[in-house]
């Protein structure tokens, strides 16, 4: 049987990449969280933050373990699958990503042990430090990862001379056209994505009248956070929209599901498309009359462009791009009336006590994974046939690899990613159920912040206890 | 123009942190297979928890640099190691997340642990396997290559990776020698020295298979006789050294002496291969990324590689001393 590398090396990318992206959607966001809890812990000097802390710290530690060692992976397969990629943009992307792993990758691995393990050896000062440290780590790993995937997004910056990019000038590779607009909106979700976890937990508790005290902290710091977010989130989608729309017309044309150059007016708003890419036609469309128009084109009878301004042999494939955007919209429309509740009941005082509510947090809890990784497709699969938009075509980037080689370690990975995830919804599942107070806490608020100031303390376990 | 050997020397000094860091924690997972008891494996893993994944860091700062200055030869390298690599990368992420849930296990920590080991002599095996395809050779036609993905499996690589692996014990019980209790210290000892005698012949054998089939090898010994020969000296003393540790030596000898042992081999490949950067084939300079990105890598590296050897040496030093038997968390 001949199996096409091509096929085989994106399915490979595309499993490991997604998978990975879920592990430091879930730390950035825990990471910033994590840190603004430890402040709250020095400065209040209340110990139901410390508990927050440590609860959640032992939930990110294995979203960071798992992160890390996805993340190693991907830095090896731009070669291992599209050698032709590595070859050609290398110049460009490889110096970013060195920055990166020398700006974030150091700072997070050297102060992770501290963040971990150290509290007791360097005293809550030096510790809040460490945790600091490896938030700003994963905020600088996602600004230049974003700057990497901007840039095939949007290249900027570059001639190519004999197959190869030259870069002409870093600062426009750098901040390119998207990267100003992408970076925002991904932190954006990751921040989204942890207060919706934490809410949930925390909403979960109270449902079950348990660890109330946690639960009403986390229910409120995670709905207050979510709330201010998604009204930023939703103001930067639009502008990140009007960008595309701009630079990748392609990606936003297959993103509403219409076909012709221009839709009726008014224009509806499609939930459900059959696509019918052979035909340039959709088989079946449903949407909502008159939506269209006003979100898209932000009036009451504009037209929206359709996918056939596209030349067919640099079209995506409207289905994938479509549904990832629905989901990812849907989700952000979710989260929106979910800020709206969470006002509603601030302001009748009902936010811990309304069981609907409560039961919609805790289903809600997974649902900032769900539209990140639903967003990445909108922009991956929105960007195809060209690994660099414009410039290289992903059927030409692919490794002389053959397909069999591909095939087998696609089923490695399968296999080692689902115990990786098996083991990590186990173990994340279960720190949960057993609850905050089955975490052990090491060290006392009071009286110890000096001696983070005296480092022979440090050795002398006794005295550190104090 | 010298910057694609400053790059390059920056990608091979990466390389050297690795491989000595990571080396000693490869060492200590692959030996949780010769401890029964779980109260030592605890033991053994809590000595390079806090600080294994600042030393992973340094294999894909290597990786990358590799990527960044000389894309041409990341993109012969990984397609031509391509199972190996992608096997050492499994090895590796088994390793990592073992770390993390072994912790949450009670009753079955040992099935974790056995994930943690073969993992770790996965990776330890295919790092070897790499290096011994490397300088078996690789086949390259118009700057790409040609070979088949299973050139990696020859017998040179095959006998380099019992190398590294067997290599990689003696760092790790050099390591638990200098951060261990009293209890895993002659457990230690006794590796050290059987670990060492395997690792030095199995290396002779290898040594001896490359110069046959390699010719460029040889050519390579005549006309570095000298430094070659200094090279293996060094490396035969500090082997004896090490092969005579007892518990009276001082606790960070063994891991230095096994560190030198590494620093030279990788000294002797570099003697071998240079200047080539794909060996016998592919010079530093014919696979070197233009020079506007040669110069944004080392401006970064000038900037920021000196804070993060700060920051790093300080995570290590909080984490001084021999291992607490709880774990650093108490």
């Amino acid at each position: 049987m001949i199996i096409a590398p091509e096929i085989v090396a994106r399915t490979q990318f595309a499993f490991t990449v997604s998978f990975h992206i879920i592990f430091p959607t879930i730390s950035i966001g825990l990471a910033s969280f994590l840190a603004i809890v430890e402040g709250l812990w020095l400065k209040t000097k209340d110990q139901i933050f410390l508990q927050i802390y440590k609860f959640w710290l032992s939930i990110f530690a294995m979203a960071f373990g798992v992160g890390v060692v996805t993340g190693i992976v991907l830095s090896f397969e731009f070669g291992l699958g599209f050698a032709k990629f590595a070859q050609m943009a290398g110049p460009a992307i490889g110096p970013m990503i060195a920055l990166e792993v020398l700006t974030s990758f150091f700072l997070e691995a050297g102060f992770l042990g501290i963040m971990l393990f150290g509290l007791n050896r360097v005293g809550p000062r030096l510790h809040y430090l460490a945790t600091c440290m490896v938030a700003l780590g994963t905020l600088m790993s996602a600004s230049w990862i974003l700057s990497a995937n901007s840039w095939m997004q949007t290249p900027d910056g570059v001639q190519v001379q004999g197959g190869r990019v030259v870069v002409i000038n870093w600062l426009h590779v750098i901040v390119n056209p998207s990267w100003l607009y992408r970076l925002p909106h991904m932190l954006m979700a990751a921040y989204l994505t942890a207060s919706f976890l934490v809410a949930g937990v925390g909403a979960w508790y109270l449902l079950r009248g348990k660890h109330l005290q946690f639960a009403r902290k986390t229910v409120a710091m995670g709905t207050a956070f979510a709330t201010i977010l998604i009204v930023v989130q939703v103001f930067l989608g639009d502008i990140l929209y009007g960008t595309m729309l701009k630079y990748q017309p392609s990606k936003m044309q297959a993103a509403e599901g219409f076909w012709d150059k221009e839709s009726q007016s008014p224009a509806p708003y499609y939930w459900i498309i059959v696509p019918d890419q052979e035909n340039q036609r959709n088989k079946v469309a449903v949407g909502m009359p008159w939506l269209g128009s006003i979100w898209l084109t932000h009036s009451l009878n504009g037209r929206v462009e359709g996918l056939s301004n596209t030349p067919r042999d640099q079209q995506p494939l409207m289905g994938m791009v479509f549904y990832a955007f629905r989901i990812m919209y849907g989700i952000a429309i979710l989260m929106f009336a979910v800020g709206i509740a969470t006002i509603w009941h601030r302001l009748r005082g009902t936010l811990f006590t309304s069981r609907p509510f409560l039961h919609v947090l805790v289903w809600m809890s997974p649902c900032g994974v769900i539209a990140t990784l639903a967003g990445w497709y909108v922009a991956e699969t929105g960007r195809q046939p060209w690994v660099i938009y414009g410039i290289l075509r992903t059927a030409d980037a692919v490794s002389p690899v053959p397909g069999r080689a591909f095939l087998a370690t696609l089923i490695g990975f399968v296999c080692a990613y689902t115990m990786f995830m098996a083991a990590f919804l186990y173990f994340a599942l279960r720190i949960v159920r057993r609850g905050p107070t089955e975490i052990s806490i090491h060290a006392e608020a009071s009286g110890s912040l000096k001696n983070a100031l005296r480092p022979h303390v440090i050795d002398n376990p006794e005295l550190a206890r104090r | 123009m010298e910057l694609p050997l400053l790059t390059a020397s920056f990608a091979a000094l990466a390389l050297v942190f690795y491989v000595v860091l990571d080396g000693f924690d490869l060492g200590v997972g692959i030996l949780l297979f010769f401890r029964s008891e779980q109260a030592s494996r605890d033991h053994m893993v809590d000595s390079i928890t806090p600080t294994w994944d600042g030393n992973e860091t340094w294999l894909i700062m290597a990786g990358v640099s590799l990527f960044a200055a000389f894309p041409i030869a990341y993109a012969i390298l990984m397609p031509a190691f391509y199972l190996p690599i992608i096997l050492m990368l499994l090895g590796l992420g088994l390793r990592g997340v073992s770390f993390e849930f072994r912790i949450q296990m009670k009753s079955h920590r040992r099935c974790w642990d056995y994930v943690f080991a073969c993992g770790s002599v996965i990776a330890a095996f295919m790092q070897g396997a790499i290096v011994g395809g490397l300088l078996q050779g690789v086949e390259v036609r118009d700057l790409h290559f040609a070979g088949s993905v299973f050139d990696a499996f020859r017998p040179l690589p095959l006998l380099c990776g019992l190398a590294v692996a067997a290599g990689y014990c003696v760092l790790g019980a050099g390591w638990l020698f200098l951060k261990s209790n009293q209890l895993l210290l002659r457990f230690a000892v006794r590796i050290l020295r059987i670990a060492t005698c395997s690792f030095v012949s199995v290396f002779f054998v290898a040594c001896l298979a490359a110069v046959r089939v390699q010719p460029a090898i040889s050519a390579a010994w005549a006309s570095h006789y000298l430094p070659l020969s200094i090279v293996s000296a060094l490396f035969v003393v500090l082997a004896i050294f090490l092969g005579s540790t007892s518990a009276d030596t001082p606790p960070l000898r063994p891991l230095l002496a096994g560190t030198g042992l590494f620093l030279l081999g990788i000294a002797g490949i570099v003697v071998i291969i240079y200047p080539n950067i794909i060996p016998f084939q592919l010079t530093l300079w014919d696979a070197a990324a233009s020079s506007a990105s040669q110069k944004f890598v080392l401006i970064g590296v000038a900037c920021v590689a000196p804070v993060v050897l700060v920051y790093s040496s300080y995570a290590y030093w909080v984490f001084r001393g021999r291992t607490p038997a709880k774990g650093w968390s108490e």
